[in-house]
């Protein structure tokens, strides 16, 4: 069994892949030797850190600053020349796995509005059962002493209402289920 | 009256900025300290401080208009200037100064308070044949008046709270059906922010630039321009980009709306800095808009064109100096452009960022200035607007600042918080930017992706977080020697090496 366990982890160490949020999928075949496989080309990269406490990554004679802003578990958020890109590291295991459960789950058809801000609602200006059109406003939140429409992304029918007038939300708080059409 | 001592009732890069030209002119500056930024570097920079660091109510620090005079008069100090925000476009408090002999460094509580009533300006603007948008002669009496109006002039319209500003209490409306919902939102948040419901409607122009005009006006009635700013760069109304000279303006143009914005501002009986706002339709016609009576933001752009510090001259005029030069001596040279960096999530729509600035790199050169008043280990507050700097480039034309924006931008590197660097990079990508043919519709219809990123840095920002994670693999193996155990390990690999 203790055989088989180290076997495995050699197995991640010389394979990983970060999936970014983007749904874009980059393979490491051996990330700690420092060199990188895009496009064709197989080049090296160098880490480091100057003086004034700033981290760089060097790959084809450009640096760019980068660090790490959030890592829980396999989730990493990495700050690179001041545009924060998601990932979650996978092994080739673990990310046909990933790839089963989301086909079992499908095309979900219900879609979730969650509040964009911490506020309070103005108003409700739709009702359980009814129609909507992509576009068209479902709520009126007050963040920041500015009244915002949150409008519906897809064309649909109400199916839940979760908060009422003048109920305080913090943000991505679930406000309105919809049913796609 | 000669100012030997000045009050700045202000904070961050104005109150520095003020500060720097006082120190030149052998002026003592006295800046107000806080709670809620006790170690800020503005402090630092003033002559002497007023300590407002215990709470007495509930009124926030720089709008507590008694406890800033009765500070003046114990200290004995001559002046006060309102820098941007806060106090700078309060008629009480101009007023209260005047009655205190305290030397208010901007235009008068008059001026102050018929330019910040939308109505009243609009009036003088008419009075004066400045061209206005066709809207309602004065607040509307309710929604049902609202589409009346709306139907004379045309869709689309705006609704606009007459004591709005900064976006509050707008609306667009483009169909009838829309203008009751529409007016209740607005009103009600004007309401709310403003304590005053009362609306106005106009004309909308659907993709206008916004165009500014410095002017400069003594106690003696000379009153000239320094030409304009280019605003056009907004989100929400939040002004991001400015520049001057315009792309969008000749020197006809030019002429003809800088003596429109001299008309308003003779008419008012303007003193100070000012600013005339206009809306610039595609057909060169022109709307006044509103007169801002205190220094902008984006000044620095029209100080290194024109070459005229615009805090030294609001000083002079104060002293009753007449202004030292006409207007055919204002000559606009080269190019100048500012970015604003605001501690704001970019891929987040723009929402606040806060925290402590860790590191910060900032660009040099010869044509590069930065005002800021943030260093490393600044802390972003939630109680103070976001904007963290102003990095503003001159060159000799429009693309050769261009250039050097770009260049300084590589440079300039913030960590600790999210900035809106990664947004300037993007603008400055963008063909029709750098065409100067753009409008205010630029954020919502032109340049729908707000940050920009090539795609070789996802690739290797994706191999920065497995090469991290890989790394933390060995550790918990114990291949490599953990020099910062208990750090680097992440619960997930705990619970691996448990079982």
């Amino acid at each position: 069994m203790a055989e088989q366990q180290s076997g495995n982890s050699k197995a991640k160490l010389t394979k990983l892949i970060a999936l970014s949020s983007t749904q874009n999928e980059y393979t490491f075949s051996n990330p700690l030797e420092k060199t990188v496989k895009y496009k064709g080309e197989k080049l090296p990269v160098k880490l480091y850190e100057d003086p004034n406490g700033f981290s760089y990554i060097l790959w084809k004679n450009k640096k760019y600053p980068l660090e790490i802003i959030e890592k829980k578990q396999n989730k990493y958020t990495v700050m690179l020349n001041g545009v924060w890109h998601s990932f979650t590291v996978e092994t080739p295991f673990s990310l046909k796995r990933k790839k089963f459960l989301e086909a079992q789950e499908g095309v979900s058809a219900t879609v979730t509005i969650e509040a964009p801000m911490p506020g309070k609602i103005v108003e409700v200006l739709v009702e359980e059962g009814s129609e909507i059109k992509t576009g068209e406003p479902v709520i009126i939140l007050e963040a920041m002493k500015m009244q915002n429409e949150i409008a519906s992304p897809i064309d649909g029918t109400i199916k839940k209402i979760m908060v009422r007038k003048n109920d305080s939300v913090m943000k991505e708080d679930l406000l309105i289920e919809i049913d796609r059409d | 009256m000669k100012i030997k001592s000045i009050l700045i009732a202000n904070r961050g890069e104005i109150a520095i900025r003020i500060m720097q030209t006082a120190r030149e002119m052998g002026i003592k500056t006295y800046a107000i300290k806080t709670s809620k930024e006790p170690g800020a570097w503005y402090l630092d920079e003033a002559d002497e401080l007023i300590d407002f660091t215990e709470t007495l109510n509930d009124t926030p620090e720089f709008l507590d208009i008694e406890r800033i005079i009765a500070a003046v008069k114990e200290h004995k100090i001559d002046a006060v200037h309102p820098g941007y925000g806060f106090l700078a476009e309060n008629p009480v408090f101009a007023r209260r100064c005047e009655e205190e002999n305290i030397n208010f460094i901007g235009p008068s509580s008059e001026v102050i308070y018929n330019m910040g009533n939308k109505t009243v300006a609009k009036e003088l603007a008419r009075k004066n044949n400045v061209p206005l948008l066709r809207g309602s002669k004065g607040t509307l009496l309710n929604a049902s008046y609202a589409v009346k109006m709306a139907d004379i002039i045309g869709y689309p319209v705006i609704l606009k709270a007459a004591a709005g500003g900064g976006g509050r209490g707008m609306r667009v409306v483009e169909k009838a059906a829309d203008v009751e919902r529409m007016y209740n939102l607005a009103s009600n948040e004007s309401a709310k922010a403003f304590n005053d419901p009362s609306m106005f409607i106009e004309k909308y122009v659907r993709n206008p630039r916004h165009i500014e005009f410095q002017i400069m006006a003594d106690k003696h009635g000379n009153v000239i321009h320094l030409g304009e700013r280019e605003c056009s760069i907004q989100r929400k109304h939040q002004k991001l980009i400015e520049e001057s000279p315009s792309p969008a303006l000749d020197k006809e143009l030019r002429d003809k709306m800088g003596q429109a914005a001299i008309a308003i501002a003779k008419a008012v009986g303007y003193y100070s800095a000012g600013t005339v706002e206009f809306l610039l339709d595609v057909d060169r016609s022109f709307y006044f808009m509103e007169m801002n009576t205190r220094i902008q933001v984006e000044h620095p752009v029209t100080e290194l064109v024109t070459g005229i510090d615009l805090i030294e001259q609001m000083i002079r005029i104060a002293e009753g100096e007449k202004l030292p030069f006409t207007q055919e001596q204002i000559k606009l040279k080269g190019h100048a452009i500012e970015f604003r960096i605001n501690a704001e999530d970019v891929q987040s729509g723009f929402s606040p960022s806060l925290g402590v600035i860790e590191k910060i790199s900032w660009p040099e050169g010869d044509n590069i200035r930065v005002d800021t008043g943030v260093r490393e280990g600044s802390v972003i507050t939630p109680y103070f607007d976001s904007m963290i700097a102003k990095l503003i480039i001159y060159g000799e034309d429009r693309e050769k600042a261009l250039q050097a924006s770009s260049n300084a931008i590589k440079k300039f590197w913030i960590k600790g918080t999210k900035t809106t660097l990664s947004f300037c990079r993007a603008v400055l990508q963008n063909g029709n930017f750098r065409k100067g043919n753009f409008d205010t519709s630029f954020l919502s219809s032109e340049l729908t992706i707000h940050y920009h990123s090539e795609p070789e840095e996802e690739m290797l920002a994706a191999f920065f977080a497995v090469y991290d994670y890989a790394r933390d693999l060995e550790e918990a193996e114990g291949k490599v020697p953990n020099t910062e155990k208990g750090k680097r390990i992440t619960p997930w690999l705990l619970n691996k090496r448990l079982r």
